[in-house]
């Protein structure tokens, strides 16, 4: 009897991922099975980047009548997928967008990781999507959905991606065609058989169990509701902590975070500094969102606290642990050399920050000592793998000692003490909605050089509005919102004149 | 160095009679072009029959053993003058290019060959770039075809009626003294498929069997000539196609019991059809149709007996043609009025008129026909269009809002992309820059994150379009090249130009040493690799003797302001954009961006890299990493490079809540994310990393000299850090 129709299946691989090496296996795999297959593809340019859709039709030629051939589409069409797989699960919403998965025909096979789009990686915040909210979706489009992170899989089997989609297809069972099949297929390819076999049947396996598997969602760690408070380690800690306790237990992991930073950072002394200020915002807090301004504040105040000069650089750069992290990151083998370059750009400001205040600043409006020191920054490539390097980088380190005296610990405290102020100001007044949004403003400051100077001048900017009385906490969540909307400040300094003209500002329900 | 090595698959080319030949589109054309005895074969690359000029590339030793002549043109118009060869002498000649741009650069030759009218036959090969994924403005060959009296091709999309068509097609253009494009659609050439070989024919004439000089005057296209051509072409050639197609069973009819209906479709499009029928419950999977067809294989001319045979019985016809204006409908009313044939002719009033048919597009454009007929369609047009959007009105914000575009970029490591770093900050210093843009991979400066570039008028015409805005610019004009725009075009029509009127101006030629957006073929300048960009582990890659310099030919065109630097050296770069932009010298300024393909030099080094690890020598690889602990997620990095190995992942610190930037392990270590550091004075978060394999003993004792004395200070440091804790 003659089969009604064609099997039809869609991959969708981003650039580089052996779609194509992919799409091969299949065809092999077909053709053993003694099933017809015609396959065709729509590539970009040659470009690694974009994504490459492959498209291809079954049929079984036991079925084919002598002379004849069956008739093979060479477009997807909605409605018509049997089987659509993508390398990535943003690229399974975007098969569901497009049409190609329908509740009562078709199976998806998808990954779970991401890899990010350009929207998201330039943002200069968090742009990142919520594939949470992709996977829900493509769990209700699809007749059935196996998904699992398929680049982990990979990279534990040092296995390439493709392989591991070929175990999803085989273990999903929606071929009629035998596993055995399949591993002749990649047998045959003869590049990398053992570690390939070895992704594809760890991934059969995780098919054939419906891909349970958890997915780690691409965002911060929230505070976790079972934060257990650790032990002190010295008796100075232990005093700490006991301050810490009489805060809400919804702030204790952002602010043991913070004291562990600003210990490690400077000394107790400074992370008592750091309570100090804290206790005076808990004190007003209302308490709503978990104490929401609380925990803010105390988020942000450390990470500014914490402001990242020389001494701080080259403290994190000469840290025992860096190397291990380093050999980690860059995937070298047990025992391997390698050498390690920063590259360093200090300008004339952030050598003056390190000077004591009234001499940095004498420096700085000088132009002859200006000049001197601009003879000593510029671009510099430190091979901090070297004794020499690494003896001055510590004693950079050890300069930490005398920051409390330093310029840059001066204007960096100087505009920490507004923000607080501010906040302060705003709690007391019974505005703790503006309160929380001033506190929010400190994910802004952040960056080097330039990047640094820019958002520490909005927040200025935001601050000087917030004295003067006119700002609301739709005007604040505005102005941060569009702070972070381009990096050469345009939107901010529109929005802010906007709101000086007198027009009321969009509130706006996007997440900053 | 193509990017797809097709060195095994062409030795499919040697099949013989009945052996069953397997393989994608491209290959089977290559090899109905050698069945068909072709002399000589050219072409230009683009997608989507860049493989075809990868294939012929790799098949030149077979095309050597049957004697017949390839050469990859310098631009389409090279490859259209090639077949003034069929116009005196009996020699099949095929060529070939992506459509409609390649046509519009060749459209001089091709007017005047399609003039003179060939002796043998003549076939242009043509990538038809139309509908989704296309890199080119949405446009049809069949205008030129219908303009200058070329016939077009369009077969089914399966390998023996393609193979069967180019053979027939040869004979076409023999028979009517016409030359004739070959169409294939994107997806067609990708096809996958087999058929029947025949053996391979030598060509008539080689260089083993020259033909004689024959000098036929009346085919010069001086006057009178050219009006004797032209009533030649209506009077002789036409009839001539058409009494050949309809002889030789070009076109198809399928027959079907519905016998009041019909559909007329252009071969390429009518899988699809028979897909949308088969869904309607109207054809079974062999294609055996309820409602009859009537297939052009040959699109253009139309043939009036076919189709007055076909509709003479039939109440309503559906005629399927992708793309605007609606020639072929036109055409069939015209035949049917003519003919005072009174069939219903529905066409682009039920299908749209712009835009691919694809299988929503056509099974929507059958269930309105078969409405229209007073039929009840399986899947009535209703049900299709609402299967186009099978989400709810929240999910699909939902996916809006989630789901990335992925837009078109530079490579990881790409050479290009330090040099738009450097134009993005130069033009920071100097104001918003006014740049005409070009054809090629630099062309996605114009996207984010670069966003540079204002038109892109055609390939190698930058430097053209820049001479009327020059004068209205607050700065010297700017244009962008890539080293293939300029051998294609830029030289003559940009180079030359711009030196006689004066223009004083900036044109910078981006040399990766390929013409890398098509796939990595070779170009004339093609240097020695070694000598672009320095590298970590170098190749003895031989030079051409025969290269061809770009500064030579900027120089021998008069340019007296050049200046080579390598991309990758950004600081440079800037002063040397700065200067060009300020400079008071006048006339053209020119900047030679050098920096080889990474995508080619990848594939050159990785082996060589292997090889030199494996042979136990002293090896330096290097990557680039971000230190996650002083990054503090701004991106700014990013923004300025838009590599795709530098990406984001979540912060490790659980204070922060904005991802940090991570270089992936496809990090090439071309540097550029260093290079940033210092020019654009980013943060001190990033490293280089240079694994060594093979260590030397000097390596191994200094490694462990430093790991002593080092680990010592950390060691005594992490105490202290310890005895301090919380």
């Amino acid at each position: 009897m003659t089969k009604q129709r064609t099997i039809n299946m869609v991959v969708a691989a981003l650039g580089g991922e052996g779609g194509g090496v992919f799409t091969n296996w299949v065809i092999d795999v077909a053709n053993s099975e003694g099933w017809l297959c015609q396959s065709t593809f729509l590539a970009g340019v040659a470009q690694r980047t974009g994504a490459t859709i492959y498209y291809l039709e079954m049929y079984p030629r036991g079925d084919i009548p002598e002379g004849e051939r069956p008739v093979m589409s060479l477009f997807p069409a909605q409605g018509d997928i049997d089987v659509a797989i993508a390398s990535e699960v943003a690229e399974a919403g975007r098969m569901v967008q497009r049409g190609f998965v329908t509740p009562d025909r078709t199976t998806l096979i998808a990954s779970d990781h991401r890899v990010y789009g350009i929207t998201e990686k330039i943002n200069l915040g968090d742009g990142t999507i919520d594939p949470a909210a992709v996977q829900a979706i493509a769990g209700r489009y699809a007749r059935d959905y196996i998904h699992f992170d398929m680049a982990a899989l990979a990279k534990a089997h040092n296995a390439v991606i493709s392989a591991v989609m070929l175990g999803a297809l085989a273990g999903s069972g929606v071929l009629p065609f035998r596993r055995e099949s399949f591993i002749a297929a990649i047998e045959a390819s003869g590049k990398a058989v053992k570690t390939n076999l070895a992704a594809f049947n760890a991934s059969y396996q995780a098919a054939q169990a419906r891909g349970v598997q958890q997915f780690e969602p691409a965002k911060a760690a929230e505070p976790a509701a079972g934060f257990a408070l650790p032990q002190a380690h010295s008796p100075e800690g232990e005093q700490l902590l006991a301050r810490l306790r009489v805060f809400p237990e919804n702030c204790h992991e952002v602010l043991y975070r913070g004291l562990l930073k600003l210990v490690d950072y400077q000394d107790y002394a400074y992370a008592g500094q750091y309570l100090d200020e804290l206790e005076d915002i808990h004190e007003r807090d209302d308490g709503a969102g978990d104490h929401q301004l609380t925990r803010e504040t105390a988020r942000y105040l450390a990470l500014w606290m914490c402001f990242e000069d020389i001494p701080r650089v080259a403290q994190l750069k000469t840290r025992a642990s860096r190397m291990d992290k380093v050999r980690d990151e860059v995937k070298a083998e047990p025992g391997q050399l390698f050498d390690v370059t920063e590259f360093f750009r200090p300008r004339v400001e952030e050598v003056c920050g390190m000077l004591p205040a009234g001499l940095g600043r004498a420096v700085q409006s000088s132009r002859p000592a200006s000049a001197v020191i601009g003879r000593f920054t510029g671009g510099k490539k430190l091979r901090t793998n070297t004794i020499g390097v690494f003896l001055v980088l510590r004693i950079l380190a050890g300069l930490r000692r005398w920051r409390r005296r330093s310029l840059a610990y001066a204007e960096e405290h100087a505009l920490i003490g507004r923000w607080l102020q501010a906040i302060r100001r705003a709690a007391q007044g019974d505005d703790l909605d503006l309160a929380r949004e001033l506190a929010e403003c400190g994910r802004l400051v952040k960056g080097y050089g330039d990047t640094r100077a820019r958002t520490s001048a909005q927040v200025a900017d935001i601050l000087a509005r917030a004295e003067q009385g006119g700002a609301s906490a739709a005007a604040v969540a505005h102005w941060r919102e569009t702070a972070f909307a381009d990096d050469d400040g345009v939107a901010f300094r529109q929005s802010l004149a906007a709101s000086s003209a007198g027009s009321e500002p969009k509130a706006s329900n996007r997440a900053a | 160095m193509a990017e797809r090595s097709f060195a095994e698959e062409v030795l499919k080319l040697r099949a013989g009679d009945g052996e069953v030949f397997k393989g994608e589109g491209i290959l089977a054309i290559t090899k109905a072009l050698l069945q068909s005895g072709v002399s000589y074969v050219s072409g230009y690359q683009g997608a989507p029959i860049s493989a075809l000029m990868d294939v012929l590339n790799d098949a030149q030793d077979i095309l050597g053993e049957l004697g017949v002549h390839f050469e990859a043109a310098g631009s389409e118009a090279t490859a259209a003058a090639m077949l003034s060869a069929s116009i005196n002498y009996p020699l099949r000649g095929a060529v070939t290019w992506k459509s409609t741009v390649g046509t519009n650069v060749a459209s001089d030759a091709l007017s005047n060959l399609a003039s003179s009218g060939v002796t043998g036959g003549a076939m242009v090969i043509v990538g038809e770039d139309y509908g989704e994924g296309s890199s080119i403005m949405q446009e049809r060959t069949y205008a030129f075809a219908m303009k200058a009296q070329m016939w077009l091709l369009d077969p089914r999309p399966n390998l023996p009626s393609i193979v069967d068509m180019v053979e027939k097609g040869f004979e076409l253009s023999e028979a009517s003294n016409t030359p004739l494009f070959f169409m294939m659609r994107i997806r067609g050439c990708h096809v996958s498929g087999e058929f029947v070989a025949h053996d391979n024919v030598p060509p008539r004439y080689s260089d083993s069997n020259p033909v004689i000089p024959n000098r036929e005057a009346d085919k010069i296209i001086l006057p009178p000539n050219v009006y004797a051509h032209e009533r030649e072409k209506i009077a002789q050639r036409l009839p001539a196609a058409i009494e050949f197609i309809k002889e030789r069973k070009l076109n198809e009819f399928f027959p079907g019991k519905h016998g009041d209906l019909g559909i007329i479709v252009q071969g390429g499009c009518y899988n699809t059809l028979v897909r949308a029928l088969q869904r309607q419950g109207l054809s079974d999977v062999l294609g055996n149709s309820d409602i009859p067809i009537y297939v052009m294989n040959v699109a253009y001319p139309l043939v009036p007996d076919e189709l007055v045979q076909f509709c003479a019985d039939k109440k309503q016809v559906l005629v399927l043609e992708e793309g605007q204006p609606e020639y072929v409908e036109q055409g069939i009313n015209t035949v049917l009025r003519r003919a005072d044939v009174q069939t219903r002719v529905y066409g682009k009033d039920i299908m749209p008129m712009a835009g691919e048919y694809t299988g929503q597009v056509m099974l929507l454009g059958i269930a309105r026909f078969l409405e229209a007929a007073g039929m009840t369609p399986a899947l009535g047009s209703a049900a299709v269009a609402a299967m186009e959007t099978p989400l709810s009105e929240d999910d699909q914000r939902e996916l809006l809002s989630n789901v990335p575009p992925r837009p078109s970029g530079l490579c990881t490591g790409c050479p290009e992309r330090p040099l738009f770093s450097a134009v993005k900050q130069v033009q920071k210093e100097l104001g918003p820059f006014h740049i005409s843009s070009d054809i090629g991979c630099h062309s996605f400066a114009t996207l984010a994150p670069f966003n540079l570039g204002n038109t892109i008028m055609g390939y190698g015409l930058s430097l053209a379009s820049s001479s009327s805005i020059r004068h209205t610019l607050p700065h010297k004009s700017i244009s962008i090249m890539g080293d293939g725009g300029f051998w294609h075009n830029g030289l003559t029509s940009g180079v030359t130009s711009a030196v006689f009127n004066k223009h004083d101006g900036l044109l910078i030629i981006v040399d990766n040493g390929y013409a890398a957006a098509t796939g990595g073929q070779d170009i004339p300048s093609l240097v020695e690799p070694n000598k672009i960009i320095a590298t970590t582990i170098d190749t003895d890659a031989p030079a051409r003797e025969d290269q061809q310099p770009i500064e030579d030919a900027c120089r021998g065109a008069g340019v007296r302001w050049i200046r080579t630097v390598s991309t990758y050296n950004i600081e440079a770069m800037k002063n040397t954009l700065r200067e060009a932009l300020t400079t008071d010298e006048g006339g053209l300024k020119v900047i030679i961006a050098e920096g080889e393909c990474m995508l080619n030099r990848q594939r050159r080094i990785k082996p060589l890299m292997k090889r030199s690890i494996a042979d136990g020598k002293r090896t330096l690889r290097a990557r680039f990493m971000v230190d996650a602990e002083t990054c503090t997620g701004d991106h700014a990095c990013i923004r300025l490079s838009g590599c795709p190995s530098l990406t984001i992942k979540p912060n490790p610190d659980p204070l922060r809540k904005d991802p940090v930037s991570y270089v992936d392990n496809s990090c090439v270590g071309c540097g550029v994310c260093g290079e940033n550091v210092h020019s654009a004075i980013l943060c001190p978060s990033f490293s280089r990393v240079d694994l060594v394999y093979n260590p030397s003993w000097r390596d191994r004792m200094m490694g462990k000299l430093r790991q002593t004395v080092i680990g010592w200070m950390q060691s005594r440091d992490d105490d202290q850090q310890a005895a301090g804790t919380l």
